[in-house]
């Protein structure tokens, strides 16, 4: 009876090891992925740079410069390192054709233009260098959340056998929050199971790969009643409230994505626009390792992101 | 493939592989999606259900192959959009000005403005210039019986005494009339799936669409706490985003105007639809001007210039350049042009 047990737990072992991943997906999964921490030390908190598995969630209004600040660290990820650069890949997955590429590559010359004034001039014309960097790039648009969902376990494979690949952008996740809703019925559970499935995949993509996501959402939610501080929404989770003792006092903060969502989220990015002059965005941020909100302010220049920082 | 993210369910035929036994062992393990099959580990499921493995990873394969949507590099994208970007002048030196030269096709351009700010005038004269002059087909959807076939040829009229001329140009505005939401989505969809390369006109591409007003047909949906009214919204949005870009057409939307907390005009239709538009112009009307027919647009929304510049021109005098700033008040009264 033992030994047939035994028997059985070998074929068990063997018919893992038949499936398991080839030579190249075992060496990216080993090797690790290339730390991101440094991609911008002016707007997350010190010593808590995005590593590999962390999750953050940029989240504002429309109009408080959350895709420009994606692609001001989408580019410091795709140039080469004699530029200032991480070199290494991203995947860009847009959700409602918001990608703006023009932009993007207007930003990524001028960041080229201004760092090869010191460097050497390279052989390369500027557009064979701006070539090179969106090499690095990749864009997926994705029309609803069952798309999302199933590309993402498409992206799987990517992310196994490319181990250039750490950064994962979801620009926004909470795209289809209104359809979702509409096509779940009455029950919440239905109208969140595509994005908690999502979540809950992104989960497994972050700690089996340790890639890093960055993912927007829309400030949609009016928050009734809300006072710097203490929320005294009804329903509000603890992990909510977490978040909203540290930020500043916004109208539309309300965290409403579903709670799958909330939990792998490790830094939360607060853009708002200053009323005051109207040209400078901020940004606060808060982690779940760190104590205190990292403030930031910028302004939106022709050539990119130029931060006014007073820390 | 359904893109209003309703489920897909798995049936009979969805994809080889998949036969009526295929699905009953499935059923046996509650899953009756695709989502639901490819969320699940196919050794698990192997040993739960009948099915072999290998057959559960080819399905899964040919699955994930035939629903996802597949990634393109950033070059190719590059090299395809700058081969396909055209920008639409609106015949308008001041307003070209602020929209960095004009519209730009695959992008949705938003126009704001209180009633009687021009909006629709501005749609016309921009219609007529990329009939005329562009020699493009111009769709445009009437949601609010503005259009006015008289006013368009009357402008035609001032730029070509030609009557063939003024036809053609007419010929070129495909009007379709709309009066709620469920017949703009039809008729979007409609165009999306047959319409646009067809019903070009005189061998010129569609490179342009209006609708006037979205505003007209989505604001009666929202408030209150009905789902619908949302869903349908980013519905029409992902409509508009997806002729915008998989054509290369420009869209110019109008909508209305409402005050925020602190007084400040803003675009009407909430939060949800203020991501939509790229580019967002506000129409005013000048004050204590000595014709009626001046207007201020201000820059509220741009991703190419910095917001909140203003130009100011003449309704009636489209294709004139104001060298006027709005605190030039002195030159205004210099311009007094018949």
């Amino acid at each position: 009876m033992e030994f047939r047990n035994y028997c059985a737990k070998i074929n068990e072992m063997t018919a893992r090891v038949r499936m398991a991943e080839n030579g190249a997906q075992l060496v990216s999964r080993l090797e690790g992925r290339q730390s991101l921490r440094d991609i911008e030390p002016n707007i997350f908190p010190v010593d808590c740079g995005p590593g590999q598995g962390d999750v953050v969630e940029f989240h504002g209004l429309e109009g408080t410069g959350k895709t420009e600040t994606l692609y001001h660290l989408i580019t410091r990820c795709i140039m080469p390192v004699q530029s200032g650069g991480l070199e290494v890949a991203v995947v860009f997955v847009d959700t409602d054709y918001h990608f703006d590429m023009l932009r993007l590559v207007s930003v990524l010359e001028g960041r080229l233009a201004e760092d090869s004034k010191e460097g050497d001039c390279s052989e390369n014309e500027p557009e064979e260098r701006v070539r090179s960097c969106l090499r690095r790039l990749s864009v997926v648009h994705c029309n609803s959340s069952v798309q999302l969902l199933l590309t993402l376990h498409y992206l799987e494979n990517t992310f196994s056998s490319q181990a250039s690949l750490c950064l994962l952008v979801i620009d926004s996740i909470s795209s289809f929050y209104w359809v979702d809703r509409f096509n779940g019925g009455e029950s919440t559970v239905c109208q969140e199971a595509n994005l908690r499935k999502c979540a809950e995949l992104l989960d497994r993509l972050r700690r089996n790969y340790g890639i890093v996501i960055f993912a927007t959402t829309h400030a949609i939610m009016r928050n009734y009643g809300s006072d710097s501080g203490v929320s005294e929404v009804p329903g509000s989770s603890s992990s909510s409230r977490r978040w909203r003792l540290a930020d500043s006092a916004t109208d539309f903060d309300k965290p409403y994505l579903c709670k799958a969502w909330q939990r792998i989220v490790t830094h939360r990015m607060l853009f708002t626009k200053s009323h005051v002059s109207k040209q400078v965005f901020s940004t606060a941020c808060t982690s779940i390792m760190t104590k205190g909100v990292k403030r930031c302010s910028f302004h939106v220049m022709e050539g990119g992101i130029k931060f006014v920082c007073d820390k | 493939m359904n893109h209003l993210g309703v489920m897909v369910i798995l049936r009979e035929g969805i994809c080889p592989g998949i036969n009526e036994e295929f699905i009953k062992a499935l059923q046996s393990e509650d899953i009756k999606t695709v989502e639901d099959f490819v969320s699940c580990n196919p050794e698990e499921l192997a040993q739960k259900c009948s099915l072999s493995y290998k057959a559960l990873v080819a399905v899964r394969r040919l699955l994930l192959a035939q629903y996802t949507a597949f990634p393109v590099s950033g070059a190719d994208l590059y090299e395809e959009l700058l081969s396909s970007t055209a920008i639409l002048s609106t015949g308008n030196p001041s307003l070209d000005k602020l929209l960095d030269s004009g519209l730009y096709t695959g992008e949705i351009t938003e126009l704001t403005g209180s009633p009687g700010s021009g909006k629709t005038q501005v749609c016309f004269s921009v219609a007529v210039n990329i009939s005329h002059q562009l020699k493009q087909t111009v769709f445009y959807i009437d949601t609010k019986s503005g259009m006015c076939a008289n006013r368009l040829l009357q402008m035609l009229q001032t730029k070509t005494p030609n009557m063939e001329e003024q036809m053609e140009a007419l010929q070129k505005i495909k009007v379709f009339r709309v009066f709620d939401v469920f017949s703009l989505l039809a008729c979007l969809q409609h165009l999306r799936s047959n319409g646009l390369q067809k019903a070009s006109v005189g061998g010129g591409s569609v490179k342009a669409l209006m609708v006037d007003s979205v505003s007209a047909v989505l604001s009666s949906l929202l408030g209150g706490k009905q789902n619908e009214g949302m869903s349908l919204l980013i519905q029409v949005a992902g409509e508009l985003k997806m002729i915008a870009k998989d054509f290369n057409i420009a869209i110019l939307v109008t909508n209305h105007v409402t005050r925020d907390g602190n007084g400040h005009l803003k675009a009407g239709l909430g939060q949800s639809w203020s991501h939509v538009p790229r580019t967002r112009v506000l129409l005013q009307r000048v004050e204590d001007a000595e014709t009626s027919s001046l207007r201020t647009a201000t820059l509220t929304k741009s991703s190419r210039q910095a917001c909140h510049l203003v130009e100011e021109f003449d309704l009636c005098h489209w294709s004139e350049e104001r060298r006027t700033s709005i605190s030039g008040k002195r030159k205004l009264e210099e311009r007094s042009k018949p």
